[in-house]
């Protein structure tokens, strides 16, 4: 028995589905994308390094565990950040896995400077309170500018970092909020804190001066188009 | 914070207790036990006190995977990229993931048993051989050899909860046997990339192997006779990438450490009774 056919299966239907949104101008090129993601590996490289070596310097158990974890989290998302580098033309990964001026690198080693056992606060106020809120932040930004369709990859790997991010920056924060019993150790964490933040200032940011935008320069989106019609 | 972190700066809670491995070992209360003749020392739930045996072991797997966890650690710190590869790094970072998980299973396990943290005492000997300055003797010394160890340790606490009906612990032992398998591999794997060129290298690092194994054979603690209470588990060796001629000369060095055992446990013996005799 011969079925008749229900739909018309030849009838033309839009490429994007109605509740599809998404657009094809972002504020990266592929040059810009790069950079940054060269930058934010060696962040995370140097994060992942420091959370390691602070286990055995640090006399609180919970504590241990929980950096055990997330010492894992960051070593990752340097790996998404290592695979995605080729997919950006950038055949030699190393080469851009680079810090974005020498002042986020005294940044950095500032963050990994505490090491006595009685530092514990120190050392979870600078990544908890300042470095992992500025990797929410700088990754938020390029997820959110980013062309969502031709960025697609970065996207992806950005989303499952931030999740990280969100659950380590909530693991971290409690485990200080615990920590920080008495108002001579809340004096401790503000000063530590306000110090970081000094020198994360002068560094302009995870991927340096730009981090969150800058309204002066053209968009990797905008430099296209005028190239185009130049 | 600086590299290469000494043992003797380990940080610990005041729960605690540090003891060296050889002063257990060598224990001088030891011959007075071994005058009891209570039938063989392996792991099982008919011998005097299983319990606390079985309670003194888990807690000796748990500050064990402390150290682990904090040996890997220092090996994502301790090293520049010309050192050890950024592959290299991301394995360690993985094992911290896998050691702090060991560690919430083993203070549910503590918790499941009945004993306290810190209620036995600490050899932070895990730790002092992840302290080498070479990244191939460390992945040699505790990957290969103590995370082997781990195997056989679970292996026989595993078969322990089966034979005492413990699901709980046979559960927990065998999710953790698993993890030793990879933590194994990862450092068989690294020591064959990193010594391709450098046959003496390896060499060095294979020596430096073999004589943490020959640590914790001493007192035929591990075999494969009714006389070690951790027995040697072939098959999950082999299934790490161990050779059945390194499972054999481990057999091996293990028998001769348990007969060394037996005689001077036989000489101290013959001491005590003579100092007696004497009085």
């Amino acid at each position: 028995m011969k079925l008749a056919p229900m739909t018309d299966h030849t009838k033309p239907r839009p490429a994007f589905a109605p509740w599809d949104r998404r657009e094809l101008p972002g504020l990266f090129s592929v040059e810009d994308s790069a950079r940054r993601v060269g930058n934010y590996k060696w962040a995370e490289m140097r994060l992942f390094e420091v959370l390691g070596g602070w286990v055995a310097t640090i006399p609180e158990l919970d504590v241990k565990m929980v950096l055990g974890r997330h010492t894992y989290h960051h070593a990752w998302h340097a790996e998404l950040w290592h695979k995605r580098l080729p997919e950006l033309r950038e055949m030699n990964p190393d080469r851009l896995t680079q810090p974005p001026n020498d002042e986020f690198v005294t940044f950095m080693n500032a963050i990994r400077e505490p090491e006595a056992p009685e530092l514990t606060i120190e050392k979870l106020v600078g990544v908890y309170r300042v470095l992992i809120p500025r990797f929410i932040a700088v990754y938020t930004y390029h997820l959110n500018g980013t062309s969502t369709i031709t960025d697609a990859p970065t996207i992806r790997s950005l989303k499952f970092a931030l999740q990280d991010e969100f659950d380590d920056w909530r693991d971290g924060e409690m485990l200080l909020q615990s920590l920080i019993d008495t108002p001579e150790k809340v004096e401790r964490a503000s000063r530590r804190q306000e110090a970081l933040e000094k020198l994360y200032l002068a560094s302009g940011g995870i991927a340096g001066p730009g981090s969150l935008g800058d309204d002066s320069a053209a968009t990797g989106w905008e430099r296209s188009v005028e190239s185009t019609h130049a | 914070m600086k590299k290469m972190l000494p043992e003797s700066e380990l940080a610990r809670d005041e729960r605690f207790v540090r003891t060296k491995i050889e002063d257990r070992i060598f224990d001088p209360r030891g011959p007075k036990i071994a005058q009891r003749n209570t039938g063989p020392a392996r792991m099982g739930v008919d011998r005097p006190a299983a319990g606390e045996r079985s309670r003194s072991l888990m807690h000796g797997i748990f500050v064990g995977e402390i150290q682990a966890l904090e040996g890997a650690g220092r090996t994502c710190y301790d090293f520049d990229d010309a050192e050890a590869p950024f592959q290299l790094k991301l394995d360690m970072a993985r094992q911290c993931w896998d050691e702090s998980r060991h560690c919430e299973i083993s203070v549910k396990l503590g918790d499941h048993m009945g004993t306290e943290i810190g209620e036995y005492t600490e050899s932070t000997f895990l730790f002092a051989a992840a302290c080498n300055p070479d990244p191939v003797f460390r992945l040699c010394g505790v990957n290969r050899a103590l995370e082997g160890l781990a195997i056989d340790v679970f292996k026989s606490m595993k078969d322990f909860g089966n034979e005492s009906g413990d699901p709980i612990l046979e559960f927990c032992e065998d999710w953790m046997l698993a993890d030793e398998v990879t933590h194994v591999k990862m450092g068989s794997d690294w020591l064959r990339r990193l010594t391709e060129t450098d046959p003496e290298r390896r060499e060095r690092a294979l020596e430096f192997q073999r004589t943490v194994d020959a640590i914790f054979n001493l007192g035929g603690f591990r075999g494969e006779d009714d006389d070690n209470p951790v027995q040697l588990a072939r098959d999950f060796r082999r299934l790490a990438g161990f050779t059945e001629e390194e499972n054999d000369s481990l057999a091996e060095l293990a028998r001769r450490s348990t007969e060394e055992a037996r005689q001077m446990a036989e000489m101290a013996t013959a001491a005590l009774d003579a100092s007696a005799q004497n009085t």
